[in-house]
């Protein structure tokens, strides 16, 4: 087996682990569906002062007041 | 076009997830936004039976996928003048006057105007628009209804948009790829530039890969955000897509950058595209893109060096007048450096086995070979029409297990152009029923004078919509379409992918607002045909399909984010590629068999007319709205008041244009009106038109059509031969010739935001 071939390989089954610990992760059911969740969001954290997807817009948002939605609705 | 899961945890950046305690009196829901076409995992929040908040999945996988139209929306959909109830016209077409009528009345009168239609012009004589995501639980009952009513006349805008490049791409390797963004090395943008509030999760996997060491290359006449931060830009004249990557190829194959055992074992063709390529010396792409040999040389080595290497699918390249081309090498670039279907690279997933796909719903088969040939554009440009693809009916069984599978809904198209032709009664035959569903038909593809004529040649018009568009404003019928907030959804991408998403019903619908799937359960009803759609309701339509997984919808929906199964790569190994070769054609004898060039090529531009000296670009989208909509929502329309083009300050001293001022864009096809925005990112020469504008609060009906007629860029794209792909027949958008003509006065803004020309 060439080298490209092994390292296509390590990476296909790389991929399929990371697969399966996503499905698990997803499905978050079980304590090892938690664990793999766990797993999930430590492999991926980053710095918070490098976290490009912060966005006051979003962040801040507290979303509606029923009551007001109702009332917008009808035109008031 | 979906986003593609992030399933790989080393690229789906960041952010623990928030541990959120219940609230007292807050009911959680998870939810697929449909806003746009991305379709993020969302979380709602309901009280008092209403959606009061939509924020971030609290899965770390789908991380920070949401943007501004998916927080705004519980106020957009609950917009005082969304359409509730169905409406019928009493006065002339687009007269705008309209009287409420039941559900039974409307559904009853249009089965019995559609059947005559059919009795006295034959099957054909109905076409359907549609917008997926819109109309998220049609999966293929549209199609489903009309092939056995004998229609093969369904246009959609992804005729334009991701439908067409999953056509094309089977042409060299037999289904549309996804790339693998979360373990690739080397993304390539190609014009394409997804922002934190637009793309999300596709900005989202773009600035993770960049994170982790990905290379970034960017292929863009402007200076887009995206080639800011790229590792090479390549600002290449708007349009010249695929002869840039005709010097791409020239490179790589010159300098045995390709993957040679690849490409001996699985590709046929390779000697008759090095001949093509060779037409394509570095100093001829130089010229034709506007860019320096060097730069072309430097991106090509890396994108064949640092792979596996993607190649997302960009709708900029899908609307070129060499949109076949540029698809095709695409593909062959994905094919010889030997990224398909390895990690990192662009994987083929094929259908889900445990789950029944829209493609089966859609039941291809029933449509007769007599139909199927009647279809409106497949005689001239039949790339993504049935005729088109029928070569692929015995390969995509053998590999795929399906004779039609059909992804992003772009596989068995009329041509939209024909369509509208034929509606306006140019065409072979009458077209004289039109249905449009969550989709402003109007606005939406190129030629918008012909379609507007086109429409008022109809005998019956349906609109399902939340507003009154333009579009509804002509119809006979408008009826009151459901939201992503208020029905459950299950997706796959539209069969891109191999994994399945489930959205759970948030609220009730407000008034008789329902989904697409009751509207083809209603039609076939009326239509005497109740069995064309068999299930009760939507919920068990989900359970038969799901039927595999052992689940029912709503179990499935409480229990999975996401359903897919095992990945396995290289699966040509076993399978071969599903074409008729069995490998990948470079040399594709499919468009041969059409009568088209089998090898890329690029087509130069007609000659200027000295009349119109600029270049515009269209299809670009504000971040608050997405094609078409939201232009009511105040929030929204605060942040993009009026339509700006965008020009550089090169060009705006060359026409003494000043920021802010309104001027209007003309050329053969139509003119609109602009406000002027000076922008150093964009290159001397080219306009920058925003896309889908009209102005809800502006007189509505024909001749007015809310502003659309002022402000549509579908007044400037054209649909003539020039300017059409030859293979596919969609519009070139991107370099089309046009002049600004400064206005002797400016419109006074009125109290509205349209403001009144005096």
């Amino acid at each position: 087996m060439t080298p490209d071939a092994r390292e296509l390989r390590r990476r296909e089954r790389s991929a399929k682990l990371t697969l399966w610990l996503a499905e698990r992760a997803s499905r978050n059911n079980s304590l090892l569906d938690r664990l793999c969740r766990k797993i999930i969001a430590r492999a991926t954290r980053i710095k918070p002062d490098q976290d490009f997807m912060r966005d006051p817009l979003i962040d801040n948002d507290t979303g509606f007041d029923p009551d007001e939605l109702e009332r917008y609705q009808r035109g008031e | 076009m979906p986003a593609p899961v992030p399933f790989d945890p080393q690229a789906v950046a960041a952010a623990t997830p928030h541990k959120r305690n219940p609230r007292e009196g807050v009911e959680t829901h998870r939810v697929i936004c449909s806003t746009c076409d991305i379709a993020c995992s969302v979380v709602t929040e309901v009280k008092k039976d209403r959606v009061v908040r939509v924020r971030s999945s609290d899965n770390p996988i789908f991380r920070d996928n949401i943007c501004m139209k998916g927080i705004i929306a519980p106020k957009a959909f609950a917009h005082p003048d969304r359409i509730l109830h169905p409406l019928k016209r009493v006065g002339e077409r687009g007269s705008g006057e309209w009287e409420r009528v039941s559900w039974e009345e409307a559904m009853a009168d249009i089965g019995q105007r559609l059947k005559s239609v059919i009795k006295e012009y034959g099957p054909e004589a109905w076409a359907v628009s549609t917008s997926q995501w819109n109309t998220c639980t049609d999966h293929g009952l549209g199609r489903r209804v009309m092939n056995h009513i004998g229609s093969p006349n369904w246009i959609s805008g992804v005729a334009l948009c991701a439908g067409n490049t999953a056509a094309i791409n089977r042409m060299t390797y037999g289904w549309f790829p996804m790339g693998d963004f979360n373990n690739t090395k080397c993304i390539v943008l190609i014009g394409h530039n997804p922002r934190r509030h637009s793309w999300t999760p596709i900005f989202n996997f773009i600035r993770s890969a960049q994170a982790r060491g990905a290379k970034l290359i960017v292929m863009d006449p402007r200076r887009s955000s995206n080639a800011e931060v790229a590792d090479i830009w390549l600002p290449l004249k708007a349009g010249s897509d695929a002869a840039m990557l005709l010097g791409w190829l020239k490179v790589i194959i010159d300098e045995e950058l390709y993957d040679r055992d690849f490409v001996a074992q699985w590709t046929t063709g390779f000697e008759a595209l090095c001949a093509r390529v060779n037409e394509y010396p570095l100093a001829r792409v130089a010229e034709l893109t506007g860019c320096a040999p060097e730069m072309i040389a430097k991106a090509a080595r890396l994108y064949a060096t640092a792979g596996p290497s993607i190649i997302p699918w960009t709708p900029i390249t899908d609307m070129q007048r060499n949109s076949t081309s540029g698809i095709r090498l695409q593909s062959i670039l994905r094919a010889i450096c030997g990224y398909l279907d390895v990690p990192g690279g662009e994987t083929l997933q094929g259908f889900h086995p445990d789950i029944v796909p829209e493609s089966t719903i859609e039941m291809h088969e029933i449509l007769s070979d007599e139909q199927k040939a009647k279809q409106l554009g497949s005689d001239t440009h039949p790339a993504f029409t049935y005729r088109g693809q029928h070569a692929f009916a015995e390969p995509m069984k053998r590999v795929w297990g399906h004779e039609y599978p059909n992804q992003i809904t772009g596989c068995y198209m009329a041509n939209p152009s024909a369509t509208f032709r034929a509606m306006a009664g140019e065409g072979a035959y009458p077209v004289k029923a039109f249905f449009a569903l969550g989709n402003n038909t109007v606005l939406s593809y190129a030629n918008m004078p012909l379609i507007i004529k086109a429409m008022m040649n109809q005998d019956l018009i349906v609109v399902h919509e939340h507003f009154m568009t333009p579009t509804a404003q002509l119809a006979d019928y408008v009826l009151p379409g459901d939201s992503w907030l208020e029905r459950p959804w299950l997706t796959d991408s539209f069969g891109w992918m191999s994994s399945y998403r489930a959205s759970e019903k948030s609220m009730e619908p407000p008034g008789e607002a329902t989904s697409t799937f009751d509207f083809w359960k209603k039609l076939a009803g009326a239509l005497d045909r109740p069995d064309i759609v068999p299930w009760s309701d939507l919920e068990s339509f989900y359970d038969d399909r799901l039927r595999g997984t052992g689940m029912s919808f709503r179990k499935f929906a409480r229990s999975t984010e996401m359903y897919f199964a095992r990945p396995e790569f290289r699966k040509y190994l076993r399978t071969g590629f599903a074409t008729p070769s069995g490998k990948v054609e470079l040399k594709s004898s499919v468009l041969e068999a059409l009568g088209f060039d089998p090898l890329p090529y690029f087509r130069e531009d007609p000659p200027l007319d000295a009349d119109y000296p600029l270049k515009l670009f269209t299809g670009v989208r504000e971040d608050g709205y997405f094609q078409t909509a939201q232009r009511q929502v105040p929030d929204m329309r605060k942040r993009s008041p009026e339509p700006v083009m965008f020009v550089s300050p090169g060009t705006a001293r060359a026409h003494g244009l000043l920021e802010d001022e309104w001027v209007e864009v003309e050329n053969q096809t139509g003119k609109i009106s602009v406000k002027v925005g000076v922008r150093d990112a964009m290159p001397d020469g080219l306009v920058r038109i925003p896309h889908g504008w009209w102005k809800p609060e502006m007189k509505q009906g024909a001749g007015h059509l809310s502003g659309a007629l002022e402000y549509s860029d579908a007044q400037l794209c054209r649909d003539d031969e020039d300017y059409l792909d030859r293979e596919q027949g969609i519009p070139h958008l991107k370099g089309v010739p046009c002049r600004i003509v400064k206005l002797a006065t400016q419109p006074v803004p009125g109290p509205e935001a349209g403001g009144e020309v005096v």
